[in-house]
């Protein structure tokens, strides 16, 4: 398979007086899995449209490999996009939406009943091969249409959402075979999504953004367990924020903070605020371990349980108006405080996160 | 880069301009020599003063102070207002009961409305006269037994005929006004407390009023601009697209100065109106769109009764002229008298002379259809897919030429094409031009709406493929619009075979149509081949919307 490495250099986009994208810098290795995962509006689908030619962007270069293609138009570009509506050719059969691109190419038909078949076979559609596209399901258009981007043997798969229209089942059955056909591959792939789920599931490496401007790029595993910036910490998992209160320095190279409820949370130096400036501490809801209330330490009064099944989660009023989460999975969620009982605090071994308090 | 293993050879007009903008500017071409010249020019030409009277308002001055003219206008404005007034007075309640209630003989109506829309209005009045005529069948065996009518001639029978002939338009944007209110707009209603007719006075009315102006828009547009009923019918009282036509017809030679001044009178009414409902329904304008759309409900007996008298009297009248003319092209006819007896005589007479208006009108038709099909679905895509200044620029001069009636163009036609170094006037091309310029915005329009439901990922999906885009547009946009463009195909000639005010002049003898050789008949009062050319006529309408609505699937409202 030949796939390029793909490089975005401080690409902006404006819309009038919207800025869309904002000075985004990414660079994806050749073969990579990499996601742009953010709410909608955050700039990530116009960001895929600019790399695929569809816009032009207002500054900055798009590379693929050392080959900057801002003027190659859209068709030359040579990606191949999965769309989230599918965007099927409804009057094209299945064996004829796959061919499209080689058609387009102009190459032989021999090769293309070849690249073709071959297609068909590794997407199990060969006994659909001569269907129409409303005699599919959802799940086996989306294979027809990634077969399609595929079979052209693009520089880089493009995929914009593509499961966000099937049904919870499928959804997962076909992010395992998405993922498992990059891996075979090899194709550099940039997926788009607003599922974190699926983002920390399929990909090497994230993009977080919000407003146009991407918050933090890492591996699956640094995005969830180190938030570098706030949005991305309640972004990315159950996250509760509390107000706190720097007090100095604690065991072992620490920095110790007061919590509302009385509680005394330590945090590596390195990672610790201003000493004086107003922080949060941020930790995430399956973190919180409850427990039988003590006298000195940290408290909360349980004031509603929420059932969702394999998962409990608690409402903690810590202080007047101050509130947060515990999921309690397993034994803990068998035995449960009722409302209006106090409790005891602590947190897993994993230490809180420090942010600089929202100026108010 | 390893990519793009395939070999690249765009072709010399891509590679230097683009598929897209090579398309825009012949667009614009087409529509500056088509419409915009045209108006400059007699815009132009009305302000260039007269001989004896220099100043660029000579013209207007003239027009003002002789009341030979201006009387024209105010005529021309009474006999619209009162027709756009009786239509919506007919025409609301015909369609609400007719969406709302279960009233007999839907289908018929449905029908009805149909053939009454597409029929010419010149045959509606001419059927008008065989039947009420000074001479009419009514008229005579009524006399006989000693009721005297009152005579159908003059305003009165104009504005009768642009009633019944102009309501379906009232009828037809209100019926899919209501297919966009929501049933639960109405069940809201009700449960607070409302009657239905308070209802429909405090809902409904309200709602309807885009789609009630923009009726009320077309009624009086196609009244103000109707030359063949006020000339067969109006006899003595004149109206402004006749004088237009009569300078044309002047047999010491037209005075194009003259008839370019009143075509500018004729522009700045219908442009005024157009912007005015714009500007009225922009205000009341409400975004609906139905889940649910308001459903029909079993109405107690008499209730059903006394609504389904009422739309049936309607469209009845309306299709009486219709039936008439139909019967009595099987009638002996003795110049306007027509005898009881059965004959295929007027259908034989025709066998001389009708090969020449057939074959031309066909032939103008097709090429004019084929020109808006192409034409329209390039324009309304670029409107679509390529906004931008352009684009809104070809949006707006498209929408202009809603506004300028069928003589106007042909006035301005006429100016501009009949001196080197073009000259066009009396040939084949300038009739097949301005039934293309004439349709076109309801090409774009009818292309427009196509491609807003279709979505854009489709052709990114081939652009991103590596189609061109040429070659996207031509293997993916047109296919799946096939349908949709045929649709267009069957209105666009329903509504250009019987046009008539451009083509009475810029039609020369050899160019002759089937409408204009029937308004010749009607003039010299041949009513038996008069109506046996338009029973063809109708049928040629009629036919393609059959296929339209009968195989297509197409609602009424596709008409307007």
């Amino acid at each position: 398979m030949t796939s390029t490495s793909v490089r975005i250099e401080a690409v902006s986009k404006r819309f009038g007086e919207v800025t869309a994208v904002d000075r985004v810098d990414l660079s994806v290795a050749k073969g990579e899995f990499f996601t742009l995962l953010g709410s909608s509006g955050c700039g990530k689908t116009t960001l895929l449209r600019i790399v695929a030619g569809f816009m032009p962007q207002s500054d900055g270069r798009i590379l693929f490999g050392d080959a900057c293609i801002d003027a190659v138009p859209a068709h030359r570009r040579n990606t191949g996009m999965v769309f989230q509506n599918y965007a099927i050719f409804p009057h094209l059969t299945v064996v004829e939406n796959i061919a499209y691109g080689l058609r387009a190419r102009g190459l032989a038909a021999g090769e293309i009943n070849e690249r073709v078949g071959r297609m068909l076979a590794m997407m199990r559609l060969e006994h659909l091969g001569h269907r129409r596209p409303r005699e599919l399901s959802g799940g086996q258009q989306q294979r027809v249409v990634l077969a399609r981007a595929i079979v052209i043997e693009p520089d880089v798969l493009l995929m914009d959402e593509p499961l966000s229209n099937l049904d919870t089942e499928m959804r997962v059955h076909l992010r395992g075979e998405i993922r498992a056909l990059q891996r075979q591959i090899g194709i550099t792939t940039l997926y788009v999504t607003h599922d974190q789920e699926e983002a920390l599931m399929m990909s090497d490496r994230v993009a977080v953004m919000s407003g146009g401007r991407v918050e933090q790029v890492g591996t699956p595993a640094e995005i969830f367990h180190r938030p570098r910036t706030r949005f991305v910490a309640a972004f990315i998992g159950e996250t509760n924020f509390l107000p706190a209160t720097r007090l100095g320095a604690g065991g072992n190279d620490t920095a110790l903070y007061d919590v509302p409820g009385g509680g005394r949370l330590a945090v590596p130096s390195g990672q610790a605020s201003a000493a004086g400036s107003p922080a949060e501490v941020a930790f995430r809801s399956h973190d919180l371990i409850v427990g039988p209330a003590t006298e000195s330490g940290w408290t909360a009064t349980v004031t509603d349980t929420q059932f969702y099944g394999a998962t409990v989660r608690l409402v903690l009023e810590l202080a007047p108006n101050v509130f947060a989460q515990a999921a309690l999975t397993g034994a803990a969620a068998q035995t449960l405080p009722p409302p209006g009982s106090r409790v005891g605090l602590s947190l897993h071994s994993q230490s809180p996160w420090i942010f600089p308090a929202k100026p108010q | 880069m390893t990519g793009l293993a395939y070999t690249v050879t765009p072709n010399w007009l891509s590679r230097h301009l683009g598929f897209w903008p090579v398309v825009t500017a012949l667009a614009f071409v087409a529509l500056v020599a088509l419409l915009v010249l045209p108006v400059i020019n007699i815009v132009g030409l009305s302000l260039s003063g007269k001989d004896d009277q220099p100043g660029v308002l000579a013209n207007y001055i003239t027009f003002f102070a002789e009341r030979f003219y201006y009387q024209t206008l105010i005529n021309s404005l009474i006999v619209s207002s009162a027709a756009t007034i009786l239509a919506v007075l007919l025409g609301v309640p015909a369609a609400y009961f007719a969406t709302i209630y279960n009233i007999w003989g839907r289908g018929f109506v449905r029908a009805a409305v149909v053939l009454t829309f597409v029929s010419p209005p010149f045959i509606g009045s001419y059927s008008w006269v065989i039947l009420f005529g000074r001479s009419g069948l009514v008229t005579a065996t009524l006399a006989e037994i000693g009721i005297p009518l009152p005579s159908i001639y003059g305003a009165p029978g104009i504005v009768l005929v642009f009633t019944l002939q102009f309501f379906p338009f009232v009828f037809l944007m209100v019926s899919s006004g209501l297919k966009s209110i929501d049933q639960s707009i109405e069940d809201a209603a009700r449960n607070l407390g409302s009657s239905e007719l308070s209802v429909f006075f405090t809902v409904l009315l309200p709602l309807l009023v885009p789609s009630i102006s923009a009726g009320a828009l077309l009624v009086f547009v196609a009244a103000f601009t109707d030359i063949g009923t006020p000339i067969i019918i109006g006899e003595r009282f004149r109206v402004l697209p006749v004088l237009i036509y009569g300078e044309f017809v002047n047999e010491f030679g037209g005075r194009p100065v003259l008839a370019s001044t009143l075509a500018v009178l004729l522009l700045a009414v219908t442009t005024g109106a157009l912007l005015v409902q714009r500007w009225y329904a922009g205000r009341h304008a409400h975004g609906t769109a139905a889940i649910r759309p308001l459903m029909q409900r079993e109405q107690p007996p008499l209730k059903r009764l006394l609504a389904s008298a009422y739309v049936l009297l309607l469209v009845g009248m309306a299709l009486l002229p219709i039936i008439n003319i139909v019967i009595s092209s099987f009638l002996k006819a003795n110049g306007p008298l027509l005898l009881f007896e059965p004959t295929l005589d007027n259908y034989i007479r025709l066998l001389r002379t009708v090969a020449v208006p057939l074959t031309n009108t066909l032939l103008y038709t097709t090429a004019a259809t084929v020109l808006c099909a192409v034409v329209g679905t390039a324009v309304g895509y670029i409107i679509v897919r390529r906004p931008g200044r352009l684009g809104g620029l070809l949006d707006g001069v498209v929408m202009f030429s809603y506004a300028v009636p069928g003589i106007v163009l042909g006035v301005g036609l006429i100016v501009t094409y009949n001196e080197p170094p073009l000259i066009l006037t009396g040939t084949a091309a300038i009739l097949i031009l301005a039934f293309f310029i004439r349709r076109l915005p309801f090409s774009v329009r009818s292309a427009v709406s196509m491609l807003q439901q279709l979505s854009r990922d489709t052709e990114d999906a081939s652009i991103n493929l590596g189609a061109g885009p040429g070659r996207t547009f031509l293997r993916i946009t047109v296919p799946l619009l096939a349908m949709a463009i045929l649709s267009g195909v069957l209105l666009t000639w329903s509504n250009t075979i019987r046009e008539l005010s451009a083509t009475l002049v810029l039609q020369s003898g050899s160019t002759i149509t089937l409408s204009v050789e029937i308004f010749t008949e009607v003039v010299n009062a041949n009513f038996g081949t008069a109506s046996a050319l338009g029973t063809i006529l109708i049928l040629l309408t009629f036919l393609p919307l059959v296929v339209l609505f009968r195989f297509l699937g197409k609602q009424e409202d596709a008409l307007v």
